[in-house]
């Protein structure tokens, strides 16, 4: 197998989501309009496209740690699940060399009926990790949520920062060359904080890239070196960190 | 930083290239097929946490259902218990595995919209999960087959490898079946209901709770029910009954005919599947 280095690279990348409302989920609607409109079926059954990213270019190595900006809606986190690998592009093509770890949703495989412990398991298999890693990794994980005999119990049993302890700790736990964050995710109380943030720090050390959408500022200073501007689907250059405010301004 | 990890997402159409991907996602829900097993395992634990009985109440309420049913239709119907009872225990127990795995199916894709929507993992993989947590299901049942056959002395004759190809027959076609609906059901959220009507009339019209012999054996409900086909291929070879070869011709032309329209269909939606959850 050829080894590459650790890079991100979009191009003209497009990506359409069909918005199948609330009505053509129904199969009585989509019939229907097959017996009324007669074979104009064609027509792609009323379905409406949104095109959430319109012609995007991107290129990263390692040691790129991009932030995007932009209004809400204006795609950052559709392209964050399209770098993941979830969306497949319309157009253009996304090519990642490097273990991508999607920290998109803290809550992804957690299921509140079982323990803590069964739960830092699960997570662990879904995010690529065998089960005799998950095992390695276990104490370390356990140490790092501060849950101690709470773990053997039900997740639904937590607080809300209890539950997020858990989920950033086993969430961060993974090795990944690419980084992929949705927000900060600022969770739990100040102490936890702080060693939340030592710990995405080295995780960001050991990431080869990082993209991170996020709408706060001081954020954006403290880990990326470059910034990336999302409007209605359209990305701006990627400017270096220093230009930001130019960025901000446009 | 040097990797040989590589993801490559074209924006590329065309069926030929869409039948690859498809494949693809096949092959490499293979390489993580652990994965399935422990969200399948998961799914069995999840269901009976907090019970004292834990996952021994899939054994338990299966048995008290066969006794149930068993005494009951005996008598109803004047068949002599030894016959009846392991004849409505295995079938019971068979036909919850295509029931299961067809009727689960349908939330294969949309229960995993969480995952489906923020990694690269395998569609496939949540497909086996569905067809592996049916075969766990499966495993505790076994024990009431196992003993039926053992207190009726059916154990002597069964024919038990003609039986386990029985099954396989069994599963791979309930697998496109499954398959299938979740696919369906993630586009259109009524299919659950209706492919839960179906199964619900397919028990009652397939001989599970009745005796096909008050038919006569070529009847058309028989003959034209492939599950009837795809139980008399389990029970049958168990309970010391030669299967039709006529019953094998279907099973295996459906298994192909329909995993070939229903990967035909995977790999024409399969881009889309993201979308409609």
């Amino acid at each position: 197998m050829t080894r590459d280095p650790v890079s991100i690279t979009c191009t003209d990348l497009t990506l359409r989501f069909p918005v199948y409302g609330a009505d053509a989920k129904s199969l009585k609607k989509a019939l229907a309009r097959v017996v009324a409109v007669g074979g104009a079926l064609g027509r792609h059954a009323g379905v409406t496209d949104v095109t959430a990213l319109q012609s995007v270019n991107l290129r990263l190595k390692a040691g790129d740690r991009l932030g995007l900006i932009g209004h809400n809606g204006s795609g950052k986190t559709t392209l964050l699940r399209a770098l993941s690998g979830a969306y497949e592009p319309d157009e253009g093509t996304i090519e990642v060399h490097g273990r991508i770890a999607a920290l998109l949703d803290l809550g992804l495989g957690i299921d509140p009926t079982a323990t803590g412990l069964e739960n830092i398991r699960l997570r662990g298999r879904i995010a690529g990790l065998t089960a005799r890693e998950v095992e390695e990794r276990m104490e370390e994980i356990t140490t790092f949520t501060g849950l101690g005999p709470f773990l053997a119990m039900p997740v639904k049993t937590y607080s809300a920062g209890m539950q997020a302890r858990l989920a950033f700790a086993a969430a961060t736990a993974v090795e990944a060359d690419v980084l992929l964050m949705d927000e900060w995710i600022a969770v739990g109380d100040a102490e936890f904080q702080r060693l939340a943030h030592k710990r995405l720090l080295k995780l960001v050390e050991r990431a080869g890239i990082l993209v991170l959408a996020t709408h706060e500022v001081p954020l954006l200073k403290l880990y990326c070196n470059k910034v990336m501007r999302l409007d209605g689907g359209v990305a701006s250059e990627i400017v270096d960190i220093r230009k930001l405010d130019e960025l901000l301004a446009a | 930083m040097q990797t040989a990890t590589h993801m490559l997402r074209t924006g590329r159409h065309g069926a030929l290239f869409q039948l690859q991907m498809a494949v693809r996602d096949l092959r490499n829900s293979f390489g993580r097929i652990g994965l399935a097993w422990s969200l399948a395992w998961h799914d069995v634990g999840s269901r009976y946490r907090g019970s004292i009985l834990g996952p021994f109440w899939i054994t338990l309420s299966m048995g008290l259902m066969v006794l149930g049913i068993g005494f009951l239709y005996a008598n109803l119907f004047g068949i002599a218990l030894n016959v009846f009872l392991p004849y409505v225990a295995l079938g019971i127990v068979f036909f919850g595995v295509i029931t299961g795995t067809v009727t689960e199916g349908c939330d294969t894709f949309v229960k995993a919209a969480g995952m489906l929507s923020q990694t690269s993992l395998p569609m496939f993989t949540f497909v086996w999960r569905t067809i592996f947590r049916n075969l766990i299901n499966l495993a505790h049942h076994l024990v009431i087959v196992v003993a039926v056959l053992a207190y009726y002395g059916y154990w002597r004759s069964a024919d038990i490898p003609l039986a386990l190809i029985g099954i396989a027959l069994m599963v791979v076609n309930a697998g496109w079946l499954s398959l299938l609906a979740g696919i369906a059901s993630a586009r259109f959220r009524d299919i659950p209901q209706i492919v839960a009507s179906v199964m619900q009339f397919a028990i009652f019209v397939t001989p599970v709770f009745w005796l096909p012999d008050r038919f006569g054996d070529n009847h058309a409900v028989l003959q034209f029910n492939p599950f009837y086909h795809l139980l008399q291929a389990v029970r049958a070879p168990l309970m010391d009954k030669a299967v039709e070869p006529g019953s094998y011709v279907v099973l295996v032309t459906m298994a192909v005919v329909g995993w070939a329209l229903t990967f035909a269909v995977f790999a024409r939606t399969r881009r889309r599947i993201v979308h409609y959850l």
